[in-house]
């Protein structure tokens, strides 16, 4: 009994250690983002700060570029995750419903453009998409960014698909619906949380993606969030409130919508590989 | 790839089957009918084979070719064999990169392996408010935009300001005072490695975790009937059920360790020195940043090449797992 007691503390300490390893770093960097400047670039050893102020937020929107930057992201993330949901739904419903020939190879493709190394693809995208005229163009980077999500997207929508039976949509057109009429009616709005829980998760990618951002804008004024952001050093110099409040507020819509599909993340992580 | 247009139907719309004759016999469906699968799925196609499939094949085309700036503007072709390939095989410094790559690659999903192993483990043991303080934690982490996470690293590791040498000449490390992290290429990749393991145990935890409940306590409690001590219960209960799951995580890390551009690239652009330059960084320096497309594009294919082994090692294993459903 006792020994079990000095047990259960002994892992409660190590766990309590764990969760502040992996708490840390968030921790600092909302803490830094609200320290004073003085406290900031001090030799103090100060853990908890000891006033708050939001000036570095004011300072981060108030930076040039950075609005620009967000209303970028925000439209480039946004129409690549609309565009791979439509084309992914479009293929989803057929890939689950029905049966018909070059099935299983289109279904290998997505899986192996799943799999494919996009960042090794950055030579010719860029190539690409100069030959075509779309370098430092949002259209461009739409593309890729739909190209990057849509294989992922299109996968588990076809495992939600697969999840609502289909006798469902029988009864419906039992009961007088055509057949666009029984989807419409009775799949979509079953359909409802998997579609939601697919577009975070384009949005995660792409609100992220730097590496090609990074590539296909030479031009300075245009530039995604992460781009953005990762030029601090210029932009900030060694302002780290300003730094860390940027950093927070880049990073708090990924948290949120994080936390809404926490449940699926494991399982979508691992997709293509999913059964959904 | 398999074809995606079905070469068996006419041109023109068959006249479609009269209803009242199908009797017992299955129905042909009409031409429309046939067609609609390829109609819904032509937009996914167009997408995937002129945005990957295409890119994928210019890569290769790209890497046999002489393509500077110069003949990116003239548009000239020039075809040089396997000059490229020449060029980056003979060059001592692509074997160092390479080098590094792998063993940077190794170190973080090993370490990301056994550390995600362990929080899982660990996990099991905590009362039900510790654990969810550490599944908390660890989804914060996970959650972080990995731009974001690299500033605040930088921050925590910066040299004068930075929490973590005043946390170490506080525990009287007088040696880390405006210690340099980023003084060698070795202690930069330690660095970036910490922070991608940091991301990447939570995924590798809760994954292991989701197979450990599924294990029934029953066994657990046959194993401690029959006198196993708790390195032979880990080894014959839990070991098998985690083992294949382990499997697609060492995997899944090594895809994408391999390929890791963006954490390297923000804390210190392959510096100091071009010593904490990867693959990838190297990828981007000779073509993008130098304009030598076709040396640029040949690392690239040398990289897919890596990568597809471990990939269809991947692939293959998901499919006979039957994770995957075709």
């Amino acid at each position: 009994m006792r020994a079990s007691r000095a047990r259960r503390t002994f892992f409660s300490v190590v766990g309590v250690l764990a969760a502040t390893f992996f708490a840390f770093p968030v921790y600092w960097m909302v803490s830094s983002a609200l320290k004073p400047t003085n406290q900031l670039q001090s030799t103090d050893y100060d853990l908890v700060p000891t006033s708050i102020t939001t000036q570095h937020f004011a300072t981060a929107l108030g930076k040039p570029g950075f609005l620009a930057a967000l209303q970028m992201s925000l439209i480039v993330t946004l129409t690549a995750v609309l565009f791979s949901l439509l084309a992914g739904l479009l293929a989803a419903v057929p890939l689950a419903r029905l049966r018909f020939r070059g099935r299983k190879g289109f279904l290998l493709l997505v899986l192996v453009a799943q799999m494919a190394p996009l960042e090794a693809l950055l030579i010719p995208m860029y190539l690409m998409m100069r030959d075509a005229n779309l370098l430092d163009t949002l259209p461009g980077l739409v593309l890729v960014y739909f190209a990057a999500t849509l294989p992922f997207t299109l996968w588990t929508l076809r495992g939600f698909v697969h999840g609502i039976p289909v006798d469902l949509e029988e009864a419906a057109m039992v009961d007088g619906c055509g057949r666009w009429g029984a989807f419409r009616r009775v799949t979509l709005p079953l359909l409802g949380p998997g579609l939601v829980a697919t577009s975070v998760f384009g949005f995660i990618t792409a609100w992220n993606e730097f590496v090609f951002a990074l590539v296909l804008f030479s031009d300075e004024s245009k530039r995604t969030l992460p781009v953005w952001l990762s030029t601090f050093q210029s932009a900030f110099g060694t302002d780290w409130g300003g730094t860390m409040a940027a950093s927070t507020l880049f990073t708090l819509p990924v948290v949120v919508f994080f936390l809404i599909v926490q449940r699926n993340m494991v399982a979508g992580v691992t997709a293509g590989a999913v059964k959904g | 790839m398999t074809t995606t247009v079905d070469t068996t139907v006419p041109a023109g719309s068959p006249p479609a089957p009269p209803r009242a004759t199908d009797r017992g016999r299955r129905r042909r469906a009409p031409f429309g009918e046939r067609l609609l699968p390829y109609l819904l799925l032509a937009p996914a196609i167009a997408t995937l084979l002129s945005l990957v499939g295409w890119p994928a094949l210019l890569v290769v085309l790209t890497s046999f070719r002489q393509l500077g700036l110069g003949e990116l503007v003239s548009g000239q072709l020039i075809w040089v064999g396997s000059a490229n390939y020449a060029e980056v095989l003979s060059d001592p410094q692509f074997w160092t990169i390479t080098l590094r790559t792998v063993v940077f690659t190794a170190a973080c999903v090993a370490a990301t392996l056994v550390g995600g192993l362990l929080v899982a483990l660990l996990m099991r043991q905590l009362d039900r408010t510790v654990r969810i303080i550490l599944q908390v934690a660890m989804l914060l982490a996970w959650a972080m935009s990995i731009v974001s996470a690299t500033t605040v690293f930088q921050w925590m590791f910066d040299q004068r300001f930075g929490i973590l040498n005043k946390t170490l000449v506080l525990l009287g490390f007088d040696s880390f005072r405006e210690h340099n992290w980023f003084a060698t290429g070795t202690s930069t990749l330690a660095v970036i490695g910490l922070l991608i393991c940091w991301q990447a145990i939570p995924f590798v935890a809760f994954a292991l975790y989701a197979g450990l409940l599924g294990i029934p306590r029953d066994l657990y409690e046959a194993a401690g009937i029959d006198g196993a001590s708790a390195w032979q219960t880990f080894r014959s209960v839990t070991w098998p059920t985690l083992r294949p799951i382990v499997l697609m995580m060492t995997f899944l890390q090594l895809l994408w360790d391999f390929k890791v551009f963006t954490q390297v690239w923000a804390f210190r652009q392959g510096g100091p020195n071009g010593e904490s330059t990867t693959l990838p960084v190297l990828q981007y320096l000779k073509g993008i940043a130098s304009g030598h497309f076709g040396v640029a594009a040949a690392v690239s294919v040398l990289m897919v090449l890596v990568l597809s082994v471990v990939t269809a090692q991947y692939l293959r294993m998901l499919v006979r797992a039957q994770e995957v459903e075709l």
